[in-house]
């Protein structure tokens, strides 16, 4: 199998692994989607919000149940999505996708009869896609939301801004002053993050019409001046929200109004939501069926846009979702601000859309620095647990030709720590930009040496990933990944204590934790939640710790 | 010939002879249905889901599903799947007569709409300011294709126009936001009608009209970045508050809101807008299967069929008196005699694609 080939195996896997039902989540609690209401960062015991739904593999299309791609926010769909199952008979199940990864699977025809219909926040960058044109059937917008920013009223207060006035050009220099800080999710894997970019290079570049290569390398200056702002960084929205609950000390978030507008509303200290004057980019969300789709289930789903397109159910979704009704004669929910705004093209052509995005990945935003805390002890050779591993973390560093999100980036600083009874090494490598084959090389080096001996010391392994971080640039985002296969043989007392002792600013290096094999559920759910990370279920067949590391990449 | 001909009657009595034992046989209360599946454009998509559509073709023996799709894009999709195809004018018909294996079907033209292009009121005043727009009430007027055009090869932002700046949303390159025209039937009329004003308001017909032609088209085209596969997009984005400040749709997605009583909030205040040059084509019932024969016929005669029609906001054929009327009520948005109305006639589907992928940068445009 060529990397390639494997990579998009990983991300199928590892979208099926996430499958979510969303009419099996009527036991689910009254707070509603646990990711929307921020994962497994926040919900207690219910583990990572994707994963633990235990969604079917792979399915056949079941009459009036429609298999669908989607954006991760319309988790916040539920209460409408069981109305219309009640009206309509159809329900869905829903499985998560970024912009990316979608139009690779749509495209490529990996999404041919695996799935019914997607909807995503946009079609346009799928779109892009030449070979997409003949999979999309009915095409039906269904309500609308425009990236936003969330601002704190202390940070507004302190910078003197009126709301209605604020640019993304001020926003710009608020953040190039040291005045602002805030968080946005990883273009890359959510398609908030993306269109975020898009409205922010838009807006910065000054461009009167759709961006061009041109216009974004005009704005790389102010773009990366931008970017210094951004102190956190998630593969979904949901996490976002949680995470940046935890920290304290961001003063905004970038994402859709719908999303920012239903933080607040359960929110102790709303953020003031401002759509910058200069222009905002609005996802419409479409519903889209697939060609591929067999005619029951295109019989389904246009029953459910129908339903969706009605006046009672676009009052429940601007109601209960903050997103702005597309019928007329719906009036937005309270609070949808009714003042125009611009808005900022999308980029026509897929080599401007694709070049914005590398710059981001791989020059405009903060470099990261990510420690791989590994467990090598024996049991890792039951069952080949150790040459999974290896071909997951071989995964991670792509090929030659790797596309954006596919390998390491630039400026990135890998750490692999594999670990026994104790640390048995730390093994760092940066990846060079322009040139990153050699780190990538000896990255892959480094794994393919990993040996399954000895005890499980997760704690003090842990322990030693921090104190690694704590030396080095600060300026980067940190984050650890665990990954072990069995019950740890030291003390979390130990742990709890020693984080508890950490700098600050070093408390916000979360731990993403990755079950596999026999490893402690409890156990590792206590580690996320104490450092603010995120559990991933990797336990569910043979390319899931592939699926899991790829889509940590989106947290790092 | 005399032979096809033989055939061809004998076909048409056998379908007599079975029409008469339909008909006589079971009474008009208790006609079994046909079950019919069809491709349409989707700005015919609400008509097909009115429940008084749907039962008043059921009244005539039909249950009739349908999707929707650029209706230039219909001859990609499996056609053999469905009945019907019933894209949105005239020129792709045969492309999916041909793709469907059809050829020669006896297509039928139930009802038109002309392409108007919907304005926010801020946008409205501005281009009428500046001589881009001739008003003709509070909510209507006409877009003067002529000063349109130049300001878009001269690269117009709205800035640059004389009051723009009061409005925070106008900013930036003054542009219709069209549908793909490679795909969607709306941006390849817009193309086509574009075209002919470019080309001194001589039809494209060759190489060199296309030469002529393409860098403004590109212009208008390249503006605008991603680009949606229907009306339906642009006009939804539009209704709810968002979106671009001058779109193309239908005169029926306007009317049909009219008509409905649903023009209100950020629809009520909509400028609707007639290109002074326009071309107007049918939208065009293809046959695919036996047993949607008959069905364009319907739609296109049948009193009650051309009564909902209109409620759609469609003008059936020979329907200016019937569309005047049920629009009558609701004066100010539409112009139903089309009066100042310059109707130009369309290039070959040939030379249209040419124009179309030129537009979008295929091709050979610089």
């Amino acid at each position: 199998m060529s990397p390639r080939t494997a990579r998009t195996r990983a991300r199928l896997m590892a979208a099926v692994a996430l499958a979510a039902t969303l009419l099996g989540a009527a036991g689910c609690t009254s707070d509603g989607p646990s990711a929307a209401s921020g994962g497994s960062g926040a919900s207690g015991s219910s583990g990572s919000s994707g994963s633990s739904g235990g969604g079917p593999k792979q399915q056949e299309y079941k009459e009036g149940r429609l298999r669908v791609l989607a954006s991760s926010e319309l988790t916040d769909m539920e209460p409408v999505l069981k109305a219309a199952k009640a009206a309509t008979g159809v329900s869905v199940d829903f499985t998560w996708s970024g912009t990316l990864d979608a139009a690779e699977q749509v495209a490529s025809g990996k999404a041919d009869g695996r799935y019914d219909a997607i909807w995503l926040s946009s079609n346009d960058y799928l779109r892009l896609r030449p070979e997409a044109a003949s999979k999309l059937a009915n095409e039906t917008p269904v309500m609308s939301s425009p990236v936003a920013v969330g601002v704190k009223p202390q940070a507004l207060a302190r910078l003197g801004w009126k709301p209605q006035e604020v640019t993304w050009s001020a926003v710009e220099e608020a953040v190039a002053a040291g005045k602002l800080t805030y968080g946005m999710t990883d273009p890359v894997h959510s398609n908030s993050g993306f269109s975020a970019l898009v409205s922010v290079a838009s807006g910065l570049s000054g461009a009167q019409s759709a961006l061009t290569d041109a216009d974004v390398r005009t704005a790389q200056p102010r773009l990366r001046e931008f970017f210094k702002g951004q102190k956190l960084t998630s593969g979904s929205s949901g996490w976002l929200v949680t995470a940046y609950a935890k920290r304290g000390d961001v003063d905004a978030l970038v994402n859709y109004e719908s999303v920012l507008l239903s933080m607040n509303d359960r929110a102790k200290e709303p953020l003031t939501v401002i759509r910058p004057k200069d222009g905002v980019v609005t996802a419409h969300y479409p519903l889209t069926l697939l060609t591929s789709a067999p005619a029951g289930a295109r019989e389904s789903g246009r029953l459910l846009t129908e339903y969706l397109r009605g006046d009672a159910a676009q009052k429940a979704i601007t109601e209960k979702t903050f997103r702005r009704p597309v019928a007329a004669g719906v009036a937005p929910a309270a609070g949808l601000d009714g003042e125009r705004r611009r808005e900022l093209p999308f980029p026509g052509s897929r080599s401007v859309a694709d070049g914005l995005l590398a710059s981001y990945e791989n020059e405009l935003r903060r470099p990261s620095r990510t420690v791989y805390v590994l467990d090598t002890s024996g049991s890792m050779a039951e069952q080949d647990r150790i040459g999974r591993l290896k071909s997951a973390l071989t995964d991670l560093t792509g090929s030659g030709s790797s596309g954006t999100g596919e390998r390491f980036r630039d400026r990135e600083e890998v750490t692999l720590l594999p670990f026994g009874d104790k640390v048995k090494q730390v093994l760092t490598h940066v990846v060079e930009p322009g040139n990153p084959g050699p780190a990538l090389e000896a990255i892959r080096g480094d794994v393919g040496s990993l040996r399954p001996e000895g005890g499980t010391a997760v704690y003090g392994s842990l322990k030693a990933a921090y104190q690694h971080l704590g030396q080095g640039n600060a300026d980067a985002f940190t984050s650890i990944v665990l990954m072990t296969d069995g019950q740890s043989g030291d003390k979390v007392q130990d742990f709890d204590s020693f984080y508890a002792g950490l700098p600050e600013g070093q408390k916000h290096t979360p731990v993403f934790a990755v079950l596999f094999g026999d490893s402690d559920r409890k156990e590792l759910t206590h580690i996320t939640e104490l450092t603010g990370g995120r559990l991933f279920d990797a336990t569910d067949g043979n390319g899931s710790l592939d699926g899991a590391f790829e889509e940590i990449r989106g947290y790092q | 010939m005399r032979r096809i001909l033989g055939i061809a009657l004998a076909v048409l009595l056998i379908g007599g002879v079975i029409a008469v034992i339909v008909i006589g046989g079971q009474g008009p209360d208790h006609t079994p249905t046909k079950s019919v599946r069809g491709v349409i454009g989707s700005e015919k998509s609400e008509f097909f889901r009115d429940p008084d559509v749907t039962k008043a073709l059921a009244a005539k023996g039909y249950t009739v599903k349908t999707e929707t799709s650029g209706s230039w894009a219909m001859d990609q999709l499996a056609l053999k799947e469905y009945d019907f195809a019933f894209p949105s004018s005239s020129e792709p018909a045969q492309e999916i007569e041909t793709a469907a294996g059809v050829k020669g079907a006896q297509t039928t033209k139930p009802f038109f709409s002309p392409l108007v292009v919907i304005a926010r009121a801020n946008a409205a005043k501005v281009l009428a300011d500046n001589g881009l727009v001739r008003m003709s009430g509070k909510n209507s007027g006409t877009l003067l294709m002529g000063p349109y055009l130049k300001a878009a090869e001269e690269d117009r932002n709205w800035q640059q126009l004389t009051g723009a700046n009061a409005f925070t949303e106008l900013a930036g390159r003054v542009f219709i936001k069209t549908t793909d025209p490679a795909t969607s039937n709306s941006g390849a009329l817009f193309i086509a009608a574009t075209s002919n004003v470019a080309n001194s308001g001589t039809v494209v017909s060759d190489d060199a009209g296309i030469a002529r032609t393409a860098p403004l088209l590109r212009k208008l085209i390249s503006v605008q970045g991603a680009l949606e596969p229907s009306t339906d997009d642009p006009f939804r984005a539009f209704i709810s508050g968002s979106g671009e400040p001058l779109i193309l749709a239908y005169e029926s997605q306007v009317a049909s809101l009219l008509i409905q009583k649903q023009a209100t909030g950020e629809a009520a205040d909509m400028v609707v807008l007639y290109p002074d040059t326009t071309v107007n084509s049918p939208h065009t019932f293809v046959p695919i299967s036996e047993k949607a024969r008959e069905l364009g016929t319907l739609l296109a005669t049948d009193p009650k069929l051309r009564e909902l029609a209109v409620r759609h906001g469609f003008r059936p054929q020979e329907g200016v008196a019937e569309f005047t009327a049920a629009t009558a009520p609701y004066p100010g948005y539409l112009n139903p005699g089309l009066t100042g109305i310059r109707q130009v006639g369309a290039p070959t589907v040939k030379v249209l694609m040419a124009l179309a992928a030129r537009a979008k940068g295929q091709g050979d445009t610089p």
